[in-house]
């Protein structure tokens, strides 16, 4: 024990001495977890929408009008002679409705006038919800204008929206924030300071010296979990100032999975830089195994669900898929121990298998003796 | 002038005889167009399905299961269990083993059939509020449909004299425009499409960041650069030894993720590739820019490649390339422009995608061509004075 404090202590000093990153491990999370929980929503609003009004009717502005309500779009006049497809392909907008001549005869006619609405679909996810969006206006302008009769009322839902209420995205973007950052930094440090004493060669010293592979892995961790902790501290606070969390009724829980979640962070970044005894091939070890895995595919922006069987496997090997889910358990849903045990056992799991290979790895170098 | 460019050679000489020892570097620059591009165009899919529905039936009647047949038609919708009551159905909720669920009152069948309103719970787990919405949606369509198909009054009025005679065949309510959506440039609506362009930006630029600034602070830590000083060689001419590999290994990179988007994910290729080329080679240069520039201020490849992370993300979430930037709040969306990324993304989608005209594509052409410019321009004055 005393070893392992000892070596904690070391890799403290090493540590203090960089005041850019003492600066950087500390900022860092912050302005990036600021930054994941503000920019990353799927909800669109806002969309610029071209117009190409024929019939310049009453009625036809009516309907125009329907559009210009919504929040989702913002109408934008389009440029004289410009084709709606030329607009388009000039990024001048995301979709184009067209409104033919004769729209408010044929409505007056009984007859279904035919509006067009082209949409720019790289993006093809915001394509189809714009689409069925515009579906959705052109049912409550008809409503609006007694043309359809309104829908039959036999059943109506009374719907109840749990744990969520105001369907804010902020407080789901934010705690997944949370685990996203707390997964890169200790991560990242581990493997830069690994990699660091193989490039400098001050391995041969931990190799030579009486610690054991086990005592000086702890060592070296230990500094990093408890940088992670502080982390974790100026994450949750900016957690509650912006992103609306709330304390949970029964901490130790988060506690606990933090622990291990950033132990499984960092053994997975000293593994990196074992393995690869290179700073920058590490980091980028870093940068794939966890930041990018873990931003697609832990289930902070898409569901699991969603990701199809064929790789769905390795989300269930990130540490941040399982702690997401206790973060949110805990802080939104606010459940006990019951649904977050398989996940802590999960974290448990990954956090030693990751150590042990880190074991393995340094006993084939170790002395004997 | 050929002393300048033989010293060039040389310097550049020393550079690829290092870089072709360097084989975790290779594998650094080949793995992310390919491995990562292809599970990440297979992964990436925002679209809800299967959502986890329960049923609580206290009516048990034949018009409560005809509803929840009608529910649960869509394909959205997956029944996974009926319950009992409405405990157990909450404890499953809790559990995270459903999305929502419904709740049928025991008076449901007697209300319909006096004529009047019955009411529906549905419960929904509105944690991942995107998700809870769509399910939303889908549960309004579903009930509007029912709805309509079992309560529905004949119309009624002047313009049913006239529809008796096609009476047979039920036509929707006159007048109603309706709106044809058409999707230009991504028809099948090929998700993967749009990733795939945005993560092979994100590769050019975070890549050659990285890269350039571990090379360039390497001779620093392990105090060769004292060395290099001493030689005849201007900085200049150091600073375009040492990017030139990269530069030339980034273009490989981009030609690899475009025939990787090709082959796997079918990506059209509808523009001029010299224009992708040109805008890839910019953004190829601005990223080394940035890679350098950060290497300057940095003592150690640990400081180094610790800013680049705190540099990259940024510039990725602002650039567009996987959420929509009119989805940020204002701020962001002006930010956004100081972005070099963002043209980055934008080039790319115009040229594979759209087939952009050039009246749209230059602006963007431009602004990266500044950008990469003024950063190389600032990286190679700073690399000057260390």
């Amino acid at each position: 024990m005393k070893k392992i404090l000892a070596q904690a202590w070391k890799e403290f000093r090493l540590f203090r001495r960089d005041k850019l990153l003492i600066l950087l491990a500390v900022l860092m999370p912050i302005v990036l977890m600021l930054l994941a929980g503000i920019t990353g929503t799927l909800r669109l609003r806002n969309v610029s929408l071209l117009v190409y009004d024929y019939d310049n009717t009453p009625l036809s502005r009516t309907y125009l009008e329907t559009y210009g309500a919504a929040l989702t779009f913002r109408i934008n006049p389009h440029r004289p002679q410009e084709s709606p497809e030329r607009a388009l392909a000039s990024w001048r907008g995301r979709a184009a409705l067209i409104i033919p001549q004769n729209f408010e005869r044929d409505f007056r006619r009984g007859a279904e006038p035919v509006v067009q609405l082209m949409i720019d679909a790289t993006d093809s996810n915001a394509a189809t919800a714009l689409g069925n969006y515009a579906a959705s206006l052109n049912t409550s302008f008809a409503l609006q204008n007694g043309i359809s009769r309104p829908p039959a009322k036999g059943v109506t839902l009374q719907q109840r929206l749990w744990y969520n209420p105001g369907l804010s995205d902020r407080v789901y973007f934010g705690t997944g924030g949370l685990g996203l950052m707390l997964i890169i930094f200790p991560a990242l440090l581990g493997a830069l300071t690994t990699a660091k004493e193989y490039e400098t060669g001050t391995i041969i010293q931990a190799y030579a010296s009486s610690l054991t592979a086990v005592q000086w892995i702890l060592g070296k961790a230990l500094l990093y979990v408890v940088i992670g902790l502080v982390e974790f501290v100026l994450c949750f606070g900016l957690g509650l100032l912006v992103f609306e969390f709330r304390f949970p009724s029964n901490p130790t829980i988060l506690l606990v999975a933090t622990v291990f979640y950033l132990m499984a962070g960092v053994f997975f970044g000293m593994m990196m830089g074992n393995s690869t005894g290179n700073q920058s091939a590490a980091i980028q070890g870093v940068q794939m195994g966890s930041f990018l895995l873990s931003l697609l595919l832990s289930g902070y922006l898409f569901a699991i669900r969603n990701i199809p069987i064929q790789i769905r496997w390795l989300s269930y090997c990130l540490p941040a898929t399982h702690y997401v889910q206790i973060v949110r358990n805990s802080i939104l849903r606010n459940a006990g121990w019951g649904t977050s045990f398989t996940p802590m056992v999960m974290l448990l799991i990954l956090a030693f298998t990751f150590f042990f290979l880190n074991v393995v790895q340094m006993r084939k170098m170790q002395f004997k003796g | 002038m050929p002393a300048m460019i033989r010293r060039y050679l040389a310097l550049l000489a020393k550079e690829v005889q290092q870089l072709r020892r360097n084989r975790v570097l290779v594998i650094q620059l080949m793995l992310p167009p390919t491995i990562v591009l292809v599970i990440f165009g297979y992964a990436l899919n925002p679209k809800v399905r299967d959502l986890r529905v329960g049923i609580v039936d206290e009516s048990f009647t034949t018009e409560s299961r005809a509803f929840i047949d009608a529910l649960t038609e869509n394909v959205n919708f997956d029944v996974i269990h009926q319950y009992q009551r409405t405990e157990e159905a909450e404890e499953a909720l809790k559990s995270l083993d459903l999305d929502l669920f419904v709740v049928i009152p025991v008076d449901f069948s007697r209300i319909l059939n006096r004529g009047q309103t019955a009411d529906v719970q549905v419960v929904i787990d509105a944690v991942d509020a995107n998700t809870a919405q769509i399910a939303q949606g889908y549960l309004e369509l579903a009930l509007q449909a029912y709805n309509n198909e079992s309560f529905a009054t004949p119309v009624s009025g002047p313009r049913r004299r006239l529809r008796l005679v096609n009476a047979t065949h039920p036509a929707p309510p006159p007048g109603v425009p309706d709106v044809q959506p058409a999707y230009l440039y991504n028809p099948g609506l090929e998700t993967s499409w749009h990733y795939v362009t945005g993560v092979m930006s994100i590769i050019m630029f975070i890549n050659a960041s990285l890269v350039a600034s571990a090379l360039a602070v390497k001779e620093k830590e392990i105090g060769t650069i004292e060395q290099l000083l001493m030689t005849p060689a201007q900085t200049g001419e150091m600073l375009f030894a040492k990017t030139t590999p990269v530069f030339v290994l980034m273009m490989v990179v981009l030609f690899l993720s475009l025939g990787v988007g090709m082959l796997v994910f079918g990506l059209p290729v509808r523009g001029a590739v010299w224009l992708f080329a040109l805008a890839g080679a910019l953004a190829a240069l601005a990223g080394i820019g940035i890679g350098v520039m950060v290497a300057t201020v940095s003592k150690s490849q640990q400081q180094a490649q610790l800013l680049t992370f705190f540099v990259n993300p940024p510039l990725t979430l602002l650039s567009g390339a996987t959420s929509p930037l009119e989805n940020m709040p204002d701020f962001f969306q002006k930010l956004s422009y100081l972005d070099p990324l963002r043209y980055m993304v934008m080039i790319v989608r115009g040229v594979t995608l759209k087939n952009a005209p050039w009246s749209a594509l230059w602006p963007n052409l431009v602004a990266l061509t500044v950008f990469s410019i003024v950063l190389f321009a600032i990286s190679a004055w700073r690399f000057r004075k260390t």
